[in-house]
């Protein structure tokens, strides 16, 4: 089962959002001055890539297999290796090039930004079949919105930056971490078929018999 | 008997009665997007607020309309053409050709080119083009570093997220390029800084729908990068043109096609010409008041 399961996934989405993150984080490291801006982008590429691990174009038939959801959705877990090894390549990159960061929360930023990504297709699998693009798309909105906009930044920082000002983003992420832990086992454990099923049932004609 | 041809008119009469209501039709299906109108809302928030006491320069405070309502009208509009597809075996057997449809949503751009226009004379009327928070710059340049910067990138967000939705199948298509373009003019300008005076620098900054012209020099005071701000408009509607034709090519056969290739041809050179003449007009250095 778990061939076919990972077999179904969206590989290309999933691979090429995070070849541009290392395209985009290698920028960032080959320019340190550059990288504070570079690797949070590059970072929301992954979480974006982890959004669409979820994605399932035959999810009509697929969900109604005796093959639970939160099987499945473990099975996909797997795909978030993709995302995880090219964040840790960026990392890796950066610390060959030198750049001071603080490495063990630039580490929880990562792994916090793809499992943020996870969490938002988590939700959004319950309610459609291909929740990648809108999960995604969100959480880089939600991702970038410090970066975007300098005020938020004076309240929530989601990269650890050396010398910024601020709170420190340590704490957002592990409350990010919890939160989606929760959410992930929510979606995963008892979620709901999408709501065009729902919709789309043929209702019976009165006084119709079954067959 | 005798029948009565009429030639022309009345079917260019009901082709552009056509092309019109298609046209309100997206227009009000864009208008009602929630990423627009969080976009607008936001921007409307910041530009009623004002900027920060301690502003140094115009670039701290400027860019909001670009990114709001150019990015995210590029996501809106990138959806809104991507909307369609599912229903494209229907849609395609109607009389309505699909650059005629694509012209139509290349309308919806109006909308936030409309707020850029508006967001430019509330900034206008926040920080005056006399204030010494522009730079160096002439009051003519000033202008069209404002134009350039505010109302031209609300006009191509849109276009471009048009000429996205008609060719491009992956549905990320739209923040990924606006990551892109993102981090792009956040590399660029970096490297402006530490290579204040370098034409390959002022080329990378200017190749770009997008770009800064001002940084707040450490010593005080606004420094001027290099360029020239109303060679970089050229640039820019020439981009804009660009994003029409090629979202107008899907689709479009016959002599349509070859107008439309030919087109392109012209507004690429046009490009060409417009970003060459904005690297090497303008200052010729870097310029600090």
């Amino acid at each position: 089962m778990t061939g076919p399961v990972l077999r179904a996934g969206a590989w290309t989405a999933v691979a090429g959002l995070s070849g541009v993150a290392v395209v985009v984080g290698g920028c960032g490291a080959a320019f340190p001055a550059a990288a504070t801006m570079l690797l949070p982008v590059c970072f929301a590429l992954l979480a974006a890539a982890a959004a669409f691990t979820l994605d399932e174009p035959a999810s009509a038939v697929v969900d109604v297999t005796p093959t639970g959801p939160a099987r499945r959705t473990t099975i996909r877990a797997v795909a978030l290796l993709a995302p995880l090894a090219a964040g840790a390549l960026v990392l890796l990159a950066a610390a060959l090039r030198g750049l001071a960061l603080p490495w063990p929360a630039a580490g929880l930023a990562l792994a916090g930004n793809v499992l943020l990504g996870f969490a938002a297709a988590c939700v959004g699998r319950t309610r459609t079949g291909e929740p990648g693009a809108a999960a995604g798309t969100a959480v880089v909105l939600v991702l970038m919105t410090p970066s975007l906009v300098p005020q938020v930044a004076r309240w929530v920082r989601t990269f650890p930056a050396p010398g910024a000002g601020g709170p420190s983003p340590d704490h957002v992420w592990w409350t990010v971490l919890a939160v989606c832990a929760v959410a992930i086992a929510i979606s995963a454990g008892g979620r709901r078929l999408p709501r065009w099923r729902a919709r789309g049932a043929i209702p019976r004609l009165p006084g119709a018999v079954r067959p | 008997m005798t029948t009565t041809l009429t030639f022309g008119p009345p079917a260019t009469a009901l082709g552009r009665a056509t092309f019109t209501a298609l046209a309100i039709r997206e227009t009000r299906r864009f208008v009602l997007n929630p990423v627009f109108l969080f976009a607008v809302a936001f921007i409307v928030f910041a530009l009623r607020a004002g900027p920060d006491a301690g502003t140094t320069e115009i670039d701290t405070t400027n860019p909001y309309p670009a990114i709001f309502l150019g990015g995210f009208g590029m996501m809106a509009t990138y959806w809104l053409t991507r909307s369609m597809r599912a229903s494209e075996p229907v849609v395609g057997v109607t009389p309505v050709t699909r650059p005629a449809r694509t012209a139509a949503l290349c309308v919806v751009a109006l909308v936030p080119f409309a707020c850029g226009c508006l967001a430019l004379l509330r900034f206008v009327q926040l920080i005056p083009v006399s204030s010494p928070l522009y730079g160096p710059f002439s009051p003519s340049a000033r202008v069209a570093v404002l134009i350039g910067q505010i109302v031209i990138p609300t006009l191509g967000g849109p276009l471009l997220g048009v000429a996205l939705g008609r060719w491009v199948r992956f549905p990320g298509a739209a923040f990924v390029l606006f990551l892109l373009m993102y981090g792009w003019v956040s590399l660029v300008t970096i490297l402006s800084m530490s290579h204040p005076d370098s034409t390959l620098v002022a080329v990378l900054r200017l190749f770009a729908p997008f770009a800064f012209f001002t940084l707040h020099s450490d010593a005080g005071g606004v420094t001027a990068w290099r360029g020239s701000p109303w060679f970089f408009l050229g640039w820019q509607l020439a981009l804009c043109a660009i994003a029409v034709l090629v979202a107008l090519l899907r689709g479009a056969e016959g002599r349509t096609r070859s107008r439309i290739i030919r087109g392109l041809a012209i507004a690429g050179a046009a490009a060409v010409i417009m970003l060459a003449l904005a690297a090497v007009g303008g200052f010729t250095h870097a310029v600090t008041t």
